[in-house]
């Protein structure tokens, strides 16, 4: 078998992977984590959330060996489960998965707002996040695509700036753990509870796995994986505790969307502040424009399949790119972006998000398990050693932590409450449902004019008509 | 199973409908690429060569470094090249692999897409 004139390899396995959990919203996510636990050992968390990522990584490394393709994720569920779990599924993962750029955009349009002043606070933002989203979809639609060596550089500048700075914080900042030990808040329950939003942290590491189709062999998305988690797992144990150390408490007290803006100011003056801003834009537009380029291609496929109208299938005329799926998935976060402003609950979409993440891994190894049982003998690249064992905790545990994250309370750093997190669960439970009837009522609805629109077509193959 | 030398009318026909057809031409002008196809059941393979999104050549055997690497059966190729089979459909039951960017693997769909809007 030949092979592809142009491949991809490790480094940009890992860029890509660590380049898609990197965003805005992850620096506010670690400061909400610090705050449930005591600031200087937040990274306790982050390696206990990491762990488990880490976990959840084999089991999607497994089912990238089994379905090397971009439309792995409904492939594999569709084949431990059924088509229509398959679609409900995808389509719930999909679309809450875009909900996130609500929370992004939001706290992007806070970091611009803060610090270029037009009109006044609220319009700003509003201009910030609509300037963001369109500008995204536009390049989306035009088909830019980031190349593998493009991504490599933003990817590793991101991850060299945040450890250069977090050395540089606890060179200049005394940390005193075996004080931090002793508070109330170090407890096994609140470790936990802060492992559960660190997942968030994570975020977005297995969208790598589409690229499997482009890569000399399957495994190096596994390992790449594993490589990005491990990275990302220290870069954020020594950043977020240096942004936690570098922020006074009145900083901290005062709960502003954008701690890695002041943080960096408090560091560098109005240097820092510009150089956070770039990086924050950096993270924040790479990730989003990575996420709909995923979810858009995924909706063109659902329209190819008669799963979602066929107009979702609709290609630009010159740039080839599914238009109709990108302004559809781009209006959607806008819709969420606008809720996000005018409600103000980031915090909400940042834990709904951590909470469909906790769902996938588990899904991802119930489907690790089911396919062993269905298909024993099929041939695997990478197979999770030990048996069932790695499934059933991840399983357990991100079941759990999906849990904790639903009974918990949101609460800012002063301890009041913003709002009890059931409701998170409700929200996650009414996209569910709507998935579902929809795959029950609207799909087959689609399928069968499909295939009657089939049956009346004159096949083209000679004697096949 | 299909035999190469259908394989080879299908792929005739194939690149009559893409070269003919102005609105893909159109929108895969930029799109230069060489695609193999090997048909796992017969082991039959096949190299096209795409120029600025016209056809130039195709032939059995694989020649070249490709850009595309497509496998599948030899009926899903016939089918696929006679504009009988939706591509995306069996892309995603997995019965078609293909090695390749996102962005190719869209525009090799849109070919059917476009000569075949009610495949």
């Amino acid at each position: 078998m030949t092979e592809l004139k142009k491949v991809i390899k490790l480094r940009t396995v890992i860029s890509t992977s660590a380049g898609m959990a990197i965003a805005t919203s992850c620096y506010l996510a670690g400061i909400q984590l610090a705050t449930i636990l005591v600031g200087e050992l937040a990274w306790i968390s982050i390696l206990l959330a990491g762990f488990l990522c880490l976990l959840s990584s084999m089991c999607f490394s497994e089912l990238t060996s089994l379905y090397p393709t971009a439309a792995g994720i409904k492939l594999y569920i569709q084949n431990a489960f059924n088509e229509k779990v398959s679609i409900i599924i995808g389509m719930f993962y999909v679309i809450l998965g875009i909900s996130m750029v609500g929370a992004e955009s939001y706290l992007l349009a806070s970091v611009l707002s803060g610090t270029f002043q037009i009109f006044t606070p609220l319009y700003d933002k509003l201009l910030w996040m609509l300037f963001f989203i369109v500008f995204v979809v536009l390049i989306n639609i035009r088909g830019v695509y980031i190349t593998g060596l493009v991504q490599d550089i933003m990817t590793y500048s991101m991850i060299a700036f945040m450890i250069g700075v977090s050395i540089y914080t606890f060179a200049t900042h005394d940390i005193n753990f075996s004080l931090a030990a002793q508070s109330a808040k170090f407890t096994l329950g609140n470790i936990i509870q802060a492992a559960g939003v660190g997942v968030f942290l994570f975020v977005g590491y297995e969208w790598v796995t589409p690229l499997a189709e482009e890569t000399t062999d399957y495994r190096l998305i596994g390992k790449g994986m594993i490589w990005a988690i491990g990275i990302l797992t220290v870069t954020y144990s020594l950043f977020i505790v240096a942004m936690y150390t570098g922020l006074t408490p009145a900083q901290l007290a005062s709960g502003t969307p954008i701690p890695h803006i002041v943080f960096g100011t408090n560091l560098f003056g109005v240097a820092g502040t510009i150089t956070f801003i770039c990086m924050s834009i950096l993270a924040s537009v790479t990730s989003f424009n990575s996420g709909l380029l995923n979810t858009s291609r995924f909706s063109y496929a659902m329209g190819r399949d008669n799963v979602l109208p066929r107009f979702f299938s609709k290609l630009h005329p010159s740039y080839a790119t599914p238009w109709v799926s990108i302004l559809f998935l781009g209006g959607l976060a806008i819709v969420i972006s606008l809720t996000t402003l005018f409600t103000g609950k980031y915090l909400f979409i940042i834990l709904m998000a951590a909470a469909l993440e906790c769902f996938i891994y588990v899904v991802a190894a119930v489907c690790v398990i089911k396919l062993r049982k269905k298909y024993p003998q099929k041939e695997r690249a990478f197979k999770i050693p030990g048996g069932y064992t790695v499934p059933i905790i991840v399983i357990v545990v991100f079941t759990g932590l999906m849990i904790g994250i639903f009974t918990d309370v949101s609460r800012d750093y002063l301890g009041r409450e913003l709002f009890k997190n059931y409701w998170v669960a409700v929200v996650m439970a009414g996209f569910f449902l709507c998935m579902v009837l929809y795959t029950l009522m609207v799909v087959p609805i689609f399928k069968k004019k499909a295939q009657e629109k089939e049956k009346t077509r004159v096949k083209r193959r000679p004697g096949k008509s | 199973m299909a035999t190469s030398q259908e394989i080879l009318e299908a792929l005739a026909d194939y690149q009559v409908q893409c070269n003919e057809n102005k609105r893909l031409r159109k929108m895969q002008r930029d799109w230069s690429k060489l695609l193999h196809f090997v048909a796992e059941d017969t082991k039959d393979t096949f190299t096209m060569n795409v120029v600025n999104g016209e056809i130039v050549s195709f032939e059995a055997g694989l020649n070249g470094t490709p850009d595309i690497i497509v496998t599948s059966t030899s009926e899903n190729f016939c089918d696929m090249f006679w504009g009988d089979l939706n591509p995306s459909q069996k892309y995603l039951a997995g019965e078609i692999r293909v090695k390749a960017s996102q962005e190719d693997v869209v525009r090799l769909d849109a070919i059917t897409m476009i000569i075949w809007p009610d495949v």
